[in-house]
């Protein structure tokens, strides 16, 4: 059969195609398949966010978002993002100006797209640009209001091994941000809390393998590097983490479940910070996240 | 830490839930749609040595799971019609079940699939997504977007369906010529 009589058919098929394309195996580190054209999908993020070395610190960050293949390589998402911060005990010069218990708040938005260059078992090797702004009128470290504007540019790669039963992911990012942070009232004098205009630049690095052990599960395991680079410091954080992960995968909707814990970080540290290689300024000492994702 | 045993209990949740199977031939039915000339099908012993294993996945570049193979002898009255494979390959949760008819000289007849066990991407089932493998053989290139299209959203199922039947064209090659 001639691959042009088949053409107009095989568009009618990827208008009805499978929406597993935008399943997550890792909970960091993406993959680069797409949804097909017509097919969506929506996502619940939970982040849990806890331990700066001293005193009590809980973050929970929820992110619902929403995918929709424009064409079988052109996606859009959209993403709601709220949190939770609760932190007592530990007071940070810069960062954590005062014990809070936030309770659950809208803390941003989000808006990107995706173009699938390559797929990774058509093609042998998937590779997807994906670009999303984020505003955010919550800071994500202290739960004080900061307004913060954010565009990321990621690079998403994916190799199938052992056709499928073992899957590589690697992301590049870069991130630009422009933060402003409202005034607090009745801070002490000699605490800082500049609320000029801040522009920074952060970097990732991100790799991980899963593996179906089961039909339908994975286990995986990642690490990923993160830095952020600030006009005044120079190279504020970095961090490494790494931790594993399990993932389930059925016919309407899957979950992953990943645990990840610092193993190494450098850039500021707090003042009476007791292990210093570690950053726990704007990261803590573990993460825990829940994905689920539904197709349509 | 305090909500961590609700954040673990969701996923395991997901041990419950069935996904639903979609067993669309038997054995019997598929020989009948795909040789329905063919009077009798005599099961075919065939246990490949590690050599052969390793020499199918040299030759067709995946791995040959199962060292005894479903294979039958399909036949009407004596003349031999060619051969009967049923034959796994990974979705993307599930195994997924098919069967192929390859001529006595080595050509695609046609490929049958017999369950397919997710719910999205079953588009393989598409008889035309079918027709393009009849009439291969050995040396063609078995390539998605080549010479046989991909369906999206199903690619790694089309992927594994193809690289399938090439390796099945190689294990006759090697194991069953006559």
């Amino acid at each position: 059969m001639r691959v042009k009589s088949l053409i107009p058919m095989i568009g009618l098929l990827g208008m009805a195609g499978s929406a597993e394309a935008g399943e997550n195996l890792l909970g960091y580190t993406k993959g680069a398949e797409v949804l097909p054209k017509g097919a969506a999908e929506l996502y619940q993020w939970v982040t849990q966010r806890t331990d700066k070395g001293q005193g009590e610190y809980t973050a929970y960050d929820l992110k619902t978002e929403f995918e929709y293949g424009i064409t079988n390589r052109f996606n859009m998402t959209g993403a709601f993002l709220a949190q939770s911060i609760e932190t007592s005990g530990l007071l940070i010069d810069g960062y954590l100006p005062e014990e809070i218990d936030t309770g659950l708040e809208p803390a941003g938005i989000t808006v990107g797209a995706k173009y699938n260059f390559l797929s990774p078992a058509a093609d042998d090797f998937g590779l997807t640009m994906a670009l999303e702004g984020a505003y955010m009128w919550k800071d994500p470290h202290s739960g004080q209001d900061k307004d913060t504007f954010t565009v990321e540019l990621a690079m998403y790669m994916q190799k199938f091994f052992m056709e499928g039963q073992l899957v590589w992911l690697g992301n590049l990012g870069m991130e630009s941000t422009y933060a402003h942070r409202a005034d607090i009232e009745g801070l002490p004098a000699d605490f800082d809390w500049p609320t000029e205009p801040e522009m920074e630049i952060g970097i990732a690095a991100k790799t991980g393998l899963s593996y179906r052990f089961v039909p339908n599960w994975y286990i995986g395991a990642e690490i990923f590097y993160e830095e952020e680079f600030e006009t005044e410091v120079g190279s504020e954080r970095w961090s490494v983490f790494a931790g594993p992960s399990i993932h389930y995968g059925g016919a309407r909707w899957w979950t992953t479940l990943t645990w990840v814990t610092q193993l190494k970080g450098g850039g500021e540290v707090y003042e009476g910070q007791i292990d210093q290689n570690l950053h726990l300024i704007e990261k803590t000492e573990d993460e825990i996240r829940l994905k689920v994702g539904y197709n349509f | 830490m305090r909500h961590t045993p609700a954040l673990i209990m969701m996923p395991v949740a997901a041990f419950v839930c069935q996904v639903q199977a979609a067993d669309y031939l038997s054995t019997a039915e598929a020989q009948a749609v795909l040789f329905p000339q063919a009077s009798t099908f005599s099961r075919q012993e065939v246990v490949l040595t590690k050599e052969q294993l390793k020499a199918i996945k040299k030759a067709s570049g995946v791995r040959q799971r199962k060292t005894m193979p479903p294979i039958w002898r399909a036949e009407r009255e004596g003349e031999f019609l060619g051969w009967f494979y049923v034959d796994d390959v990974i979705g993307k949760h599930e195994f997924i079940t098919y069967a192929a008819a390859i001529s006595p000289e080595g050509e695609v007849r046609g490929i049958e699939i017999m369950s397919y066990r997710e719910t999205h991407g079953d588009e393989v089932r598409n008889q035309q997504w079918r027709d393009q493998f009849v009439g291969k053989k050995v040396d063609a290139p078995f390539k998605l977007n080549e010479d046989i299209i991909n369906i999206s959203g199903a690619t790694l199922s089309c992927r594994n369906i193809t690289d399938g039947v090439k390796r099945l064209l190689v294990l006759q090659e090697m194991v069953l010529k006559e």
